[in-house]
């Protein structure tokens, strides 16, 4: 989360941030994810972001809504840094849910920040089986506790998911339903 | 009359190429300093101090800091003892960061982060890392690197980079902010020697901090120690180690408080442990806990540690290693019931089915309440049918 500021931070000053609306309606997100929404997001295009797009309802850093549409065998969940340093999370095929989530988890504590997962348990998502988890994240930049939810799946070996965090207080229950409706939505394409 | 004897600790350094004479002729200049007042506000000094209490006040916030009072008790008392008269003015703050770090800011605020205490293996090496930064405190090398970048017209850098801290709060960049001068290093682990004997404890210990580090960094890959950000300021690894030795060994003795250490941090252990885990540093942390395993074998969640470093690596072998971790923290008994998960997920990784049902059945046994627990029991329905 810290680089992603320092990387919006950065990149903003230098003009290169574009905020996009997502219109509500069907969407086909990457080659074979296909998702309703039932309201518009905004999404952040910036230059050393990825995999995943990111969006947001309130603007970040307050909330975002990581969604990965294909991510491959020995990818990275999240933009790789090349000095050799920085610990990378990738995905493997054959990972199983626990073993994804603690991809995540440890995507999102590499600041330091704090994880603690709430639930995990089997879910539908992309039109099959998948699970469903939810968590807290102490945010060690700014100390403010989050809580997030998240869906994911496996589909022909690659990995589909959808992870929303926001404040604890006010944001989160705020949007919680629109990205529970997000993922109930989520068809993935064979 | 302490910048003095320090200069004059350089040269003899230089002229008898043997720098632990030299730092046993400061340590024998030294003296320790009166308690410091609170500087003017307006002098530049009275400045940083104003910063740091801003950020202490942050730090009393932090969902980070460990609040228990009993923990906290204890590490105080032991900066305490090792402070002697300035006792009053050290405030300590344990936070839960699984890294090797402590500072102490100007104002007296020590950091102490959970990794460090993890890697700790008695009182004494505690001691040793707390004198030290007790050392920068009492020499003052924050208010030296101050006016030093001040001199160099890099005031503004100085303090922007407080100023960022400011902004965000960034705890991280607050303990690593003083990045003190080899010398200012030299002469930190010089104080600190003077202060863990004063105190009772075994300066032996010193070294073996800094050993048990350096096993580790190693143990990364491409894991030079010159290369690695922790000893770009540092004197180099292998001339502290032995200098701390020498010290050292010219007055021996001393306690370690081993069985007090254990005592007081056990009951955190098992979150250090998961933490570090979860730090996804593999290499590292299989240095670390193979060590811990060394010292402690009797230890089953060190065992279960090494066994979900392993799982969680997943290469050649890593499996197989994984699961004589696992089995034996279950012989060891007292097991965490994630032993039983991870064997689990091994099992069923390798479709053996019947001992990833027997895996799983004793998890959910023991951890009823454990937040994966409703996809485990699907993991189990799968195998079952």
């Amino acid at each position: 989360m810290k680089r992603l500021l320092i990387v919006l931070l950065s990149v903003a000053l230098a003009g290169c941030v574009a905020a996009v609306r997502v219109e509500s309606g069907q969407r086909v997100l990457g080659e074979r994810l296909v998702v309703n929404l039932d309201g518009p997001w905004n999404q952040i295009n910036a230059p050393g972001l990825g995999p995943a797009q990111i969006w947001t309802m309130e603007g970040l850093p307050v909330d975002q809504l990581m969604i990965y549409t294909g991510i491959k065998n020995d990818e990275a969940i999240h933009a790789e840094r090349n000095d050799g340093k920085t610990k990378s999370f990738k995905f493997r095929s054959g990972m199983q849910p626990d073993e994804i989530v603690a991809l995540f988890e440890g995507m999102l504590t590499r600041d330091g920040s704090r994880f603690k997962l709430v639930k995990l348990a089997p879910a539908a998502f992309g039109g099959g089986k998948g699970f469903r988890f939810e968590y807290s994240l102490s945010r060690k930049v700014d100390n403010v506790q989050l809580s997030g939810i998240g869906y994911g799946t496996v589909s022909k070996g690659e990995l589909f998911a959808i992870v929303y965090m926001a404040p604890r207080l006010t944001f989160f229950s705020r949007h919680q339903t629109r990205v529970e409706r997000i993922a109930q939505s989520a068809l993935v394409k064979s | 009359m302490k910048r003095r004897s320090f200069l004059k600790a350089g040269c003899a350094c230089g002229a008898s190429l043997i720098p632990g004479l030299a730092q046993a002729q400061a340590e024998s200049d030294w003296q320790v300093p009166l308690r410091f007042a609170k500087p003017d506000v307006s002098t530049d000094e009275g400045g940083l101090w104003a910063i740091m209490d801003r950020e202490e006040t942050k730090l009393r916030r932090s969902p980070f800091t460990i609040r228990d009072a009993s923990l906290r008790g204890y590490v105080h008392d032991i900066a305490c003892r090792l402070g002697g008269e300035h006792c009053p003015d050290i405030r300590v703050h344990l936070v839960r960061t699984p890294l090797f770090n402590a500072s102490m800011s100007p104002n007296g605020m020590m950091q102490v982060w959970s990794g460090l205490m993890l890697r700790m293996e008695n009182e004494a090496q505690l001691a040793a890392v707390l004198g030290h930064e007790i050392g920068h405190y009492l020499a003052r090398h924050s208010v030296e690197r101050l006016r030093d970048a001040k001199s160099r017209s890099a005031f503004a850098q100085f303090l922007g980079l407080f100023g960022l801290i400011g902004a965000v709060g960034q705890l991280a960049t607050l303990a690593g902010a003083f990045a003190y001068s080899r010398d200012h290093e030299r002469q930190a682990d010089s104080i600190g020697l003077m202060l863990m004997r004063k105190a009772g404890y075994d300066p032996a210990e010193a070294a073996k901090v800094w050993d048990n580090l350096l096993v580790e960094i190693k143990a990364k890959p491409g894991g030079d120690p010159a290369t690695n950000p922790m000893f770009a300021t540092h004197p180099e690894p292998e001339e502290r180690k032995e200098t701390l030795m020498r010290l050292a060994e010219a007055s021996p003795g001393g306690v370690t408080n081993e069985r007090a250490w254990q005592k007081e941090t056990g009951p955190f252990r098992s979150e250090w442990l998961s933490d570090e885990i979860k730090r996804g540093q593999h290499e590292e942390s299989l240095a670390l806990l193979t060590r811990m395993i060394e010292r402690t074998p009797s230890q089953a969640e060190y065992r279960y540690a090494r066994a979900e470093v392993y799982r969680l690596r997943a290469k050649e072998s890593d499996l197989d290693a994984a699961i004589a971790d696992y089995g034996a923290a279950v012989i060891l008994g007292a097991e965490p019931p994630e032993t039983h998960r991870g064997l689990g997920m091994i099992y069923r990784s390798r479709n053996q089915s019947a001992e990833a049902m027997t895996s799983f059945k004793r998890y959910l046994q023991l951890a009823p309440e454990a937040p994966d627990f409703a996809i485990i029991k699907s993991y189990l329905e799968e195998e079952g049918t």
